[in-house]
């Protein structure tokens, strides 16, 4: 009988902290949602690109930081191209059109990605076994991944950093002032291309760092670009414009799929947590458009 | 002692002609003036051109896909034509948007507070010129901590005046603040206008449809028609001219008019 309990909540903890990867793919979503209200379907291309990246300049020599930092400073190329070739002269088109335009950036990443590093499947060792970590194991009797340990320490960490940057700053305040009314944003001397590049930069980062976790454990190879389409779901559950609710959506995306994978999983003869998030998110769609955090559409009248 | 920068007028418009989307002409010949220190009332009924001719000043026009193609706009001695709205902002030239455009989703405060963007501020700088504003406009202090989008109109209003104010402009650019308000309260923001002007020494140029109102608190007045500026002169002057009287105040020689009886009077005299 403790057996059992304990099995389910060993289950339900991998799931949480396999969420956390899911949230910090979310992240990246999310910022670029608040500052253009634009859903970046380029953003799990980002995720391939940087980590790709990241992994090509090791393999060139580079130190595992020195590698990082190349990269950061890639996706930072990465966010200055898109804003001066892509955003600015789209400023001012519809939600739809610059929709558009990241799923035609989402390819062309990806093609520079694998034009420039090849398309074999690389393994990324970050140092952090993906075993059980036997202390815990002794103690609770729960085996955990060390390696799901730190995504959710590294995500918990750009969760609150990010989460300061937007209410304690004065970036912050100019990223959520351009999100909600770029016009009115301008007509006091915030400065467009400034936001947006620092946004696309962030999610850059944010990208980075999910492609380095994703990549450690699923191997760094074409599928993270669609792995990463299950932010999706977690965006729906949470809200597309709230940080917390991409941590949240992303803990209850991956402890669900988990959880029913190994319980209910078996009736439907296995493999559902491909597609039980979805339902899920159905589910949201109907009772809760907004998400559990999403900002509630304001209309007077 | 030679460039002192003590401009008479702090605005200058030379017959300026703006062109939508390369095609649509919005404004044909607007000069006009704004004295140092002055609130000039630009009038006209929609589509007469006032907005475009604030925004051409603040340069938000590039942003609506608009172009001033002749004339030349002078602010503070300096031309706008090659500057972007937070080069205007900068230089201390605001425009408060019609429409009021707050950012819904922002507290009150959040809202003042980002209005002082551009500006370099310690924090309790920042908050000695929230103060400030709270001052002028007391209501926003009691709903500091509401969110933007749920307050009232006029409150909306008020925001995104303090809001321009907080960048410490010489200039503001009011765009139809009388819109969608009730008469009370078009009464209350005016009065502000007016103390903002008189206290901070900033200069106003406010386009308006309400030209009652507007002139009752403007120095001098411009009334524009299809992008033509068809009649000038001070506020007092416009407000006794018999032409405004009857076309913009609804008032003639017989008495106050409406625009049903002006209507009344036409079926009459051709019956």
């Amino acid at each position: 009988m403790g057996s059992e309990i304990l099995f389910f909540f060993e289950v339900l903890v991998g799931g949480l902290l396999a969420g956390t990867m899911y949230s910090l793919v979310a992240l990246g979503f999310v910022l670029i949602y608040k500052a253009s209200a634009t859903f970046n379907f380029a953003q799990g291309a980002m995720v391939f690109f940087a980590v790709l990246s990241f992994v090509g300049f090791m393999e060139l020599g580079l130190p595992f930081f020195l590698a990082f930092l190349v990269t950061i400073g890639l996706m930072v190329v990465v966010g200055l191209s898109t804003e001066r070739l892509v955003l600015r002269p789209l400023m001012n088109q519809s939600e739809d059109t610059l929709l558009m335009a990241t799923i035609g950036l989402g390819y062309v990443l990806e093609g520079l990605a694998q034009a420039a590093w090849g398309v074999e499947v690389r393994r990324l060792d970050l140092g952090i076994p993906d075993f059980p970590i036997m202390f815990i194991a002794d103690s609770i009797g729960i085996f955990i991944s060390a390696l799901d340990l730190t995504a959710g320490a590294v995500a918990a960490f750009m969760v609150i950093s990010l989460a300061v940057l937007f209410t304690q700053t004065k970036i912050g305040l100019g990223l959520r002032a351009v999100a909600d009314d770029p016009g009115a944003a301008s007509s006091i001397g915030i400065p467009l291309k400034h936001i947006m590049l620092l946004v696309w930069s962030a999610a850059g980062v944010v990208a980075l760092v999910a492609g380095c976790l994703w990549g450690a454990r699923a191997g760094v190879q074409f599928a993270l670009v669609d792995l990463a389409l299950k932010a999706l779901p977690v965006l729906i559950i949470g809200g597309f414009s709230s940080i917390p609710g991409a941590i949240v959506g992303g803990l209850i995306i991956g402890s669900t799929e988990k959880v029913l994978e190994v319980y209910i999983g078996p009736f439907f003869g296995g493999a559902i947590e491909g597609w039980a998030p979805y339902v899920l998110a159905v589910f949201f769609l109907l009772k809760r458009p907004e998400g559990l955090f999403g900002e509630k559409i304001i209309r007077r009248v | 002692m030679s460039n002192q920068n003590s401009y008479e007028n702090i605005l200058e418009i030379k017959n300026i002609e703006v062109v939508y989307d390369d095609v649509i002409l919005a404004i044909s010949d607007v000069s006009l003036n704004v004295p140092d220190g002055s609130i000039v009332a630009l009038l006209g009924g929609n589509g007469a051109g006032k907005s475009t001719t604030l925004k051409s000043v603040s340069t938000m026009l590039a942003s609506e896909r608009g172009k001033v193609t002749k004339g030349s706009i002078t602010y503070n001695g300096q031309r706008v034509e090659k500057l972007n709205p937070s080069d205007m902002v900068n230089l201390g030239l605001v425009q408060v948007l019609e429409g009021r455009r707050c950012f819904g989703h922002l507290t009150v405060e959040e809202n003042v507070i980002s209005g002082a963007y551009t500006r370099k501020l310690s924090k309790s700088e920042i908050n000695s010129e929230l103060e400030r504003m709270y001052n002028y406009f007391p209501r926003l202090k009691e709903r500091r901590k509401s969110q933007a989008g749920f307050t009232s109109g006029g409150e909306q209003q008020m925001i995104a005046v303090a809001r321009a104010m907080m960048a410490k402009p010489k200039m503001l650019l009011l765009d139809e603040p009388s819109m969608g308000l009730a008469p009370q309260l078009v009464e209350e923001i005016f009065v502000i206008v007016k103390e903002l002007n008189d206290k901070e020494g900033v200069s106003i140029l406010l386009a308006e449809q309400n030209t009652n109102i507007a002139l009752r608190n403007s120095d001098y007045g411009y009334i524009i028609e299809t992008g033509q500026v068809m009649l000038d002169g001070s506020a007092k002057s416009l407000l006794n001219d018999d032409k405004v009287k009857e076309f913009y105040l609804g008032i003639s020689s017989e008495g106050r008019k409406n625009f049903r009886d002006v209507l009344k009077e036409t079926k009459k005299n051709k019956g």
